[in-house]
């Protein structure tokens, strides 16, 4: 029997080879094709359990990090949590298992996670002790500025967005609605309703409205036409309007009026500060549509705003030069910013700031640096030009009627700052709704302050979703909200441009 | 001499008992290390626990079978030790009641050493073995007794207590058939009925077999437990084969495992769906192949050195703790720990046929290679079942997977081999054959009787 038991055992050893020579199968030959499956979420599992650096703001709140999971019995080990709920949702974004991640949290997903190779091979040294080697992200948004924006906005649905004028460093961006993260970075299964039904609301809360949606944008559009006939030299400072009521442009009957049917005319300055509308409907037909349409795409419309978050959305002006030759009555309805002219909230933001800043305005970012886990900087942002979108004498004029603006016209009412600085703005007040229906607009502001030394650039937008907002003006309804924010940022935002580091130090 | 040879024995088991009590510690604190980041709050109780279970165990052996081989034990306790991490990894309720398990483990195997002194004592049960093996086999499909889980109907529920008989009746299917086949050896091999060129013995003798045989067929049909059947089969025709050294059983064997699988293949939809999933899982992914397919996922994320114990996911395979422990060990332990765990098995296997060889009894020789061969095809139809070699059959791996029933029979069947390999050491005169606890009883019970008789 021992010689059948011999290949017994030869049979057995033979059949147990069978299986290592499988496992290494599964284990080395086919494993990175197993790994890139998919369906194989392990990668990402193991990302999700990894440890994950915070997301602090340029005034140092922490506004996402990681928590240990308690739960004994729970598979993940932390939970990510936004401490500060609604208010930063739309930069932080939100991270989940199974519905990917957006915002920063997807930006800067491999600074978080400790995954870029600066990080990695500073971390190579500790391969045996598994340090946590997670990045933390600095944002130039500041956590006092959302507050007073989120405090102003009261509810009402629309976008405030404030930058450095110098830098580009977006400084606040919060829009109404908006939505909690943590409702969504759940581990439980409730992610996929809840991002469900936020996708489903109407009002679009997943979206941050300050840069990834567009609104007609009234008035404040003049800030771009009178920049482009200025320019042209179609009309100077000099020019003088009469005072109208009625204008009916080329090859149309329907007259142009001013806002409230109200006679309008002036000075050039005054024009713009009273913000008549016959007065740019004419220039912007005299300039006519290639000028017209080349000098917008000067400001960066037709294009996406480059912004490091994703989706941004791209401001038009609703026509080709094509399409305008053959309606100057459109032409001149656009020239004020109506029709389907359409601009985003922070690029509006951005054209105050170029006006602020000699003609120069600067690509908007939002992340001032990235650090190591032992605080060390990673990475800090470069400040760049987006577009040069004006002469700098045509800055210096338009900064003197957004004064006025401001002095004595549509903003007077409202935008007098804390300590008597004086700012520079333009209201508009975007008619949405067609003769004889129910009265719909927006109300928008974008300014700048100091006017003489600037620093800081707001757009407010409150969408014209009921009658409240559709019966008021930019001026009236914005203005109050600009003023608020740019008090605030004046307060915090010093006179010489630092690096913007956060007031306390990383842990 | 004598009395070194089992004292080295013995000194040597205590050596790598104790590594492995060390191992399964540390295998424990780093578990905990790697998902939590602290040391185990029950570090120092789980220590002492491991360990004094391991003693027991090693002492009841230099007690009851000082001959017996001498890596076996240590093996059997490292491949538990590295199971049960795993399994406290996965779930803290499961650990609990495995730790239960393994204590009832350490106990079965102390009284079988115990109870079967000596192996011969087995050949007079033969039947009541058989009668009570077929018995534990077909007691699931007793109504109100029996239940199914997991698709397999191989399950008992008595009180409170529920349990895998066939766990047991594979032990006492291996005792009966080594027994009856010692016995009739020479006239099943001299057969006399000859067809074309095989000759076969004559049907009387075949008729326990054949009953065995027909036992396993109703376990796959009645129970469609695949995985047991397979290996009820292969005990059988392996011990044939190895009785009678006639190739033609093995032939004639594979033949009707062939027309079995065949038959079994038309007939049974389970069947039919565990070949597909075999063969093709991925186009199955959302219902009956996601569980092997995590598991490959899993082996994979682990790869050549592992994740490490406590920082991969082997959770995400369903059922990870049992049928497919194997992947999840693979995966935080990597191709290194996966290789070790089947080198683990290879050195037991290797064991119990080197019991097998030296042996010097019929009966002893063949219950060495039957339980051999069952530990090693039960490892081989699980361990291939995850890794895709076979189609997959939910049997328990030995040692490791998550269950009471699977323990404690292994326990016995291990206790069983000692006793085969303590059993030929005393016969070659190795050690000094004692008297068995049994012996020394009836020697005082002559003892006294002559007493009384003198003193009468």
């Amino acid at each position: 029997m021992n010689s059948r038991i011999r290949h017994l055992s030869l049979a057995l050893i033979a059949l147990f080879g069978v299986l290592f020579i499988q496992l290494q199968r599964w284990q080395v030959f086919d494993r990175s094709e197993l790994e890139a499956n998919p369906r194989n979420n392990r990668l990402t599992l193991r990302e999700f359990n990894s440890p994950r650096g915070q997301i602090i703001t340029a005034d140092g709140v922490v506004i996402a990090q990681s928590v240990p999971v308690t739960d004994p019995e729970s598979e993940f080990k932390y939970q990510r949590e936004y401490p500060e709920g609604d208010l930063f949702a739309h930069v932080t974004g939100y991270y989940t298992l199974n519905y990917g991640s957006t915002q920063l949290e997807r930006v800067y997903s491999d600074v978080l996670a400790g995954k870029t190779a600066a990080q990695q091979i500073a971390s190579a040294g500790d391969l045996f002790t598994r340090d946590d080697t997670s990045g933390t992200v600095i944002t130039t948004v500041r956590a006092d500025l959302q507050r007073v924006a989120r405090r102003e906005l009261a509810g009402r649905i629309g976008s405030v967005v404030a930058i450095d004028t110098r830098t580009g460093a977006v400084l606040a961006m919060y829009s109404n609605p908006t939505y909690d993260p943590n409702l969504v970075a759940t581990h439980g299964n409730s992610t996929g309703d809840v991002l469900l039904a936020l996708q489903e609301d109407p009002e679009k809360p997943l979206l941050a409205h300050t840069y990834q949606e567009r609104y007609m944008p009234g008035s404040t559009f003049k800030i771009l036409t009178t920049s482009i006939v200025l320019e042209t030299g179609t009309i100077s400072e000099a020019s003088v309007f009469p005072e109208e009521t009625e204008w009916t442009p080329p090859n149309t009957d329907n007259p142009i009026q001013n806002y409230g049917g109200k006679p309008c005319g002036g000075d050039m300055i005054i024009v713009f500060a009273r913000s008549c509308n016959i007065p740019f409907a004419q220039t912007a037909v005299n300039v006519g549509p290639d000028a017209m349409v080349n000098g917008v795409r000067a400001f960066g419309l037709e294009e996406k705003i480059p912004f490091e978050l994703p989706g941004a959305a791209t401001s038009t002006f609703g026509g080709t030069a094509e399409s305008f030759k053959d309606s100057l009555a459109l032409l001149a309805i656009h020239g004020f910013g109506q029709g389907s002219v359409q601009m985003v909230p922070m690029h509006m933001a951005l054209i105050s700031g170029a006006v602020a800043n000699n003609g120069t305005m600067m690509r908007p970012y939002v992340v001032a640096e990235t650090r190591y886990n032992d605080g060390r900087v990673l990475s800090r942002a470069s400040q760049n030009t987006w577009r040069q979108v004006m002469q700098p004498a045509t800055a210096a004029t338009l900064n003197r009627f957004m004064q006025e603006v401001v002095n004595s016209g549509t903003a007077s009412c409202c935008l007098q700052l804390a300590g008597g600085i004086q700012a520079a703005a333009k209201t508009g007040t975007a008619q949405l709704n067609p003769e004889g229906e129910e009265e719909r607009s927006h109300a928008w502001i974008t300014a700048f302050a100091p006017a003489d030394a600037p620093r800081i650039a707001v757009a407010v937008m409150l969408k014209g979703v009921d009658a409240e907002i559709s019966a008021g003006t930019g001026g009236r309804l914005a203005g109050p909200i600009a003023k608020k924010v740019l008090d605030a940022a004046l307060k915090v935002i010093p006179a010489t441009p630092s690096e913007t580091s956060p007031t306390t130090s990383a842990p | 001499m004598d009395k070194t040879l089992g004292t080295l024995r013995r000194r040597a088991e205590l050596g790598l008992v104790i590594g492995a009590g060390i191992i399964t510690s540390g295998a424990y604190t780093l578990a905990s290390l790697g998902e939590n980041s602290s040391i185990p709050a029950r570090i120092v109780p789980f220590l002492l626990f491991v360990m004094s279970l391991l003693l027991v165990a090693h002492i009841a052996v230099r007690y009851l079978a000082r001959g017996a081989d001498t890596v076996m034990l240590p093996v059997a306790a490292l491949l538990h030790g590295i199971g049960y991490v795993m399994i406290a990894r996965l779930s803290d309720r499961l650990a609990g009641l495995q730790a239960t398990w393994s204590f009832v483990a350490i106990v079965a195997f102390v009284l079988t050493l115990l109870v079967v002194e000596r192996v011969s004592d087995l050949v007079r049960y033969q039947y009541t073995a058989l009668a009570l093996g077929v018995g534990l086999l077909l007691l699931p499909l007793v109504p109100g007794v029996g239940f199914a889980s997991g698709g397999a109907r191989i399950w008992v529920s008595i009180g409170p207590i529920n349990f895998q008989p066939g766990e047991f009746a594979k032990i006492l299917l291996a005792i009966f058939f080594s027994a009856y086949l010692a016995d009739r050896r020479e006239l099943i091999r001299e057969g006399h009925v000859r067809i074309g060129p095989f000759t076969f013995p004559e049907l009387r003798h075949l008729m326990p077999i054949l009953v065995a045989w027909g036992a396993s067929v109703v376990v796959m049909v009645g129970q469609r437990d695949l995985g047991s059947s397979l290996m009820f089969f292969t005990l059988f025709v392996v011990l044939l084969w190895v009785a009678t050294e006639k190739t033609s059983y093995l032939v004639v064997g594979l033949g009707l495992f062939a027309l079995g699988a065949v038959v079994a293949y038309n007939l049974f939809d389970h069947v039919q769906t565990r070949v597909s999933i075999w063969l093709d899982p991925w186009s199955q992914y959302t219902e009956s192949g996601y569980q092997p397919i995590q598991a490959l996922f899993a082996m994979a994320n682990g790869g050549m050195t592992g994740s490490g114990l406590g920082l991969g996911n082997p959770s995400s395979i369903p059922a990870a703790h049992n049928d497919f422990i194997f992947a999840a060990i693979a995966e935080e332990l990597g191709l290194v720990g996966g290789t070790a765990v089947l080198a683990g098995f290879v050195l037991i296997v290797g064991a119990g046929l080197r019991t097998a060889i030296r042996a010097h009894r019929d009966f002893e020789k063949l219950l060495a290679v039957g339980l051999t061969t069952i530990l090693a095809v039960q490892t081989f139809i699980i361990v291939g079942g995850v890794l895709r070699v076979v189609p997959l059959t939910g049997v328990t791996l030995p040692f490791m997977s998550y269950g009471g029933s699977s323990l404690v029979a292994n326990y016995v069947l291990l206790a069983l081999l000692l006793r085969i390999s303590d059993s030929t050491a005393r016969s070659v005169h190795e050690v000094p054959d004692t008297a068995s606890l049994a012996e020394r009883w009836a020697q005082r019970q002559a003892r006294a009787r002559v007493a009384a008789k003198v003193m009468s």
